[in-house]
């Protein structure tokens, strides 16, 4: 299937700062890609080399195959996008504001404004200055602004940051919406780990510049580790027993005993028979599976481990 | 053709919701009304000598208070205050954009940036023509309020002339305060830039190269110095402002915009 958003070896260095070093991406249509990384990772330089709105020092971005460039103008009349951080003009409300994009837009459907600020639940606010939004309302125009003339390729840059607990639950639902049933194609930048565990098809992990590593959802299951967490009176003899059967035991920070291995996933009741027949019985015994969050930071090499 | 239309009605709206609009307009017709309270003075004698330091200014008029003095001082401060108005008013089309932040919300739009430069211009051209109208139209109203001697029609047509000549050749200069604008990424560089362009043309003008110094120009357009200006003054004057537009067109499209 063609790619729908590509970078080619995308690099941008501001004099000896290595913001973005040849990253190479390639989504397809309805996906949703969702690119992790810590604040100054190069997440919000590779989106605005997307858009055109800075120009980078080799490689290139391609969006349906054309060659993005600040005077390729047709290029954005199927894309909507989101900047981390959102600004609209502070003296005009927030129809004022879409009305300038739908102008500049060349959208000649009236109605767009209206349907869009139903779309983000905007209504109370429609005759309200931008100055006067609260900051998840700002954000909310923002999407709007992305959302207004039904974009096939939809970049956000953070676009929860600022909503409430239920706006963002609301957003992800017309995101994943968006990709599944109109097969809009979704660029989504966020260090908020969870969310774009939940919503992304496919996560591309960035660090100090260089993309590390992608992955599919799918496989994130596989990929993260799982290990049996338990707890005894004596964790020393406990250790000691489990080693003697040959499990890998470690202890965990939190001075919990930690057994890996598939066996010991797989077969805890195994474990359990141990420690009760040696007198040590166990107060707990549970499988943790590591989350994105340990994961990425495995991956960027904050916390001990291989991701590969 | 649309897409022109389109940015050039985005940028009035912004112009006609903003605060800093009418301020210009108010500002304008003070110093109108100020000109006019200036000869009203010089006209009474009896009052400069009460009057300290307003009282000193007003009696430059000297024995001339009627209109052709009244007329020369307005073409004088429309080509001053044009230059200071003139450039405010580009540093806000331009600026603003930088300093709101929301610069990069008009850059990756099916319109291209090369119109939305040129709508931001035409709306600074339309916008410091209206000021000066409003600085003519109030200084007439202000000149018929107090009496002054000498009106002629014709010379009032003249001089109506002389105003609007003066006003497009420093409107000539607001494209080179855009590039600023745009290249400082804000306010306060243009702004900073007119300063600076104001000083060193008094340098430049007390030298007796004056007519060489785009800024000087419209000022001597309007006889301040009593120089003559020379077709080589026209020509920079037109090359200043096509290096301006075409500075601040290359650093739209050229420039990174983060």
């Amino acid at each position: 299937m063609e790619s729908i958003i590509r970078t080619d070896h995308l690099t941008k260095y501001y004099g000896k700062v290595h913001a973005l070093n040849d990253a190479s991406i390639s989504i397809k249509r309805g996906e949703i890609y969702g690119f992790l990384g810590l604040n100054g990772a190069g997440k919000s330089t590779t989106i605005l080399l997307l858009l055109g709105i800075i120009h980078p020092t080799a490689g290139a971005s391609f969006l349906y195959g054309k060659k993005v460039s600040a005077g390729n103008n047709s290029l954005w009349k199927n894309v909507g996008y989101l900047l981390e951080r959102q600004y609209s003009y502070p003296e005009l409300t927030v129809s004022e504001n879409l009305e300038i994009i739908r102008r500049l837009r060349n959208i000649s459907d009236k109605k767009s404004i209206d349907a869009t600020i139903a779309r983000l639940k905007l209504n109370p606010y429609k005759e309200v200055r931008a100055k006067n939004l609260s900051l998840g309302n700002v954000q909310r125009l923002g999407l709007a602004k992305a959302l207004l003339h039904n974009p096939d390729i939809l970049i956000l840059d953070e676009p929860v940051n600022g909503l409430d607990p239920a706006g963002i639950v609301e957003i992800r639902e017309l995101l994943k919406d968006l990709a599944s049933t109109h097969g809009v194609t979704i660029f989504i930048s966020s260090h908020i780990l969870g969310e774009i565990s939940r919503l992304a098809t496919r996560i591309g992990i960035i660090h100090q510049g260089r993309l590390i590593q992608e992955i599919d959802t799918n496989e994130l299951e596989n990929l993260c580790r799982k290990r049996l967490v338990l707890d005894t009176d004596n964790k020393k003899a406990a250790r000691l027993k489990l080693l003697e059967n040959g499990y890998s035991v470690s202890v965990s920070r939190e001075g919990l005993l930690e057994v890996e291995g598939a066996d010991a996933i797989r077969h805890p009741e195994n474990i359990a028979n141990i420690l009760v027949y040696a007198g040590l019985p166990p107060k707990l015994l549970k499988v943790e599976e590591e989350n994105l969050e340990s994961y990425f930071l495995r991956a960027i090499g904050v916390i001990g481990g291989d991701v590969k | 053709m649309k897409g022109i239309l389109s940015a050039l009605w985005v940028e009035s709206l912004k112009v006609r919701r903003s605060r800093i609009f009418p301020i210009t307009i108010l500002g304008f017709t003070f110093m109108s009304i100020f000109m006019g309270l200036l000869i009203f003075i010089a006209k009474n004698p009896e009052l400069v000598s009460r009057l300290g330091l307003l009282g000193t200014k007003a009696n430059f008029f000297g024995e001339q208070t009627d209109w052709p003095a009244y007329f020369n001082l307005l073409m004088q401060i429309t080509g001053m205050i044009g230059l200071i108005g003139f450039g405010f008013v580009t540093s806000w089309i331009f600026g603003r954009e930088y300093s709101d932040r929301t610069i990069k919300d008009i850059l990756a739009l099916p319109v291209s940036r090369h119109v939305i430069v040129l709508s931001k211009l035409i709306v600074t051209v339309v916008w410091c023509l209206l000021l000066t109208l409003i600085l003519f139209a109030v200084g007439l109203a202000a000149g018929w309020m107090i009496h002054i001697p000498g009106w002629s029609g014709e010379l009032a047509l003249q001089s109506f002339y002389n105003v609007i000549v003066i006003s497009v050749l420093t409107i000539l200069l607001c494209p080179i305060v855009a590039f600023f604008a745009s290249y400082g990424r804000g306010y306060l560089p243009p702004v900073g830039f007119v300063i600076v362009t104001l000083i060193t043309g008094q340098f430049i003008n007390a030298l007796g190269l004056g007519q060489f110094f785009p800024w000087m120009i419209p000022s001597l357009y309007g006889g301040a110095e009593g120089q003559h200006l020379e077709i080589i003054s026209y020509v920079i004057l037109c090359f200043t402002s096509i290096a301006g537009v075409i500075g601040t067109l290359a650093w739209w499209r050229f420039a990174d915009q983060n």
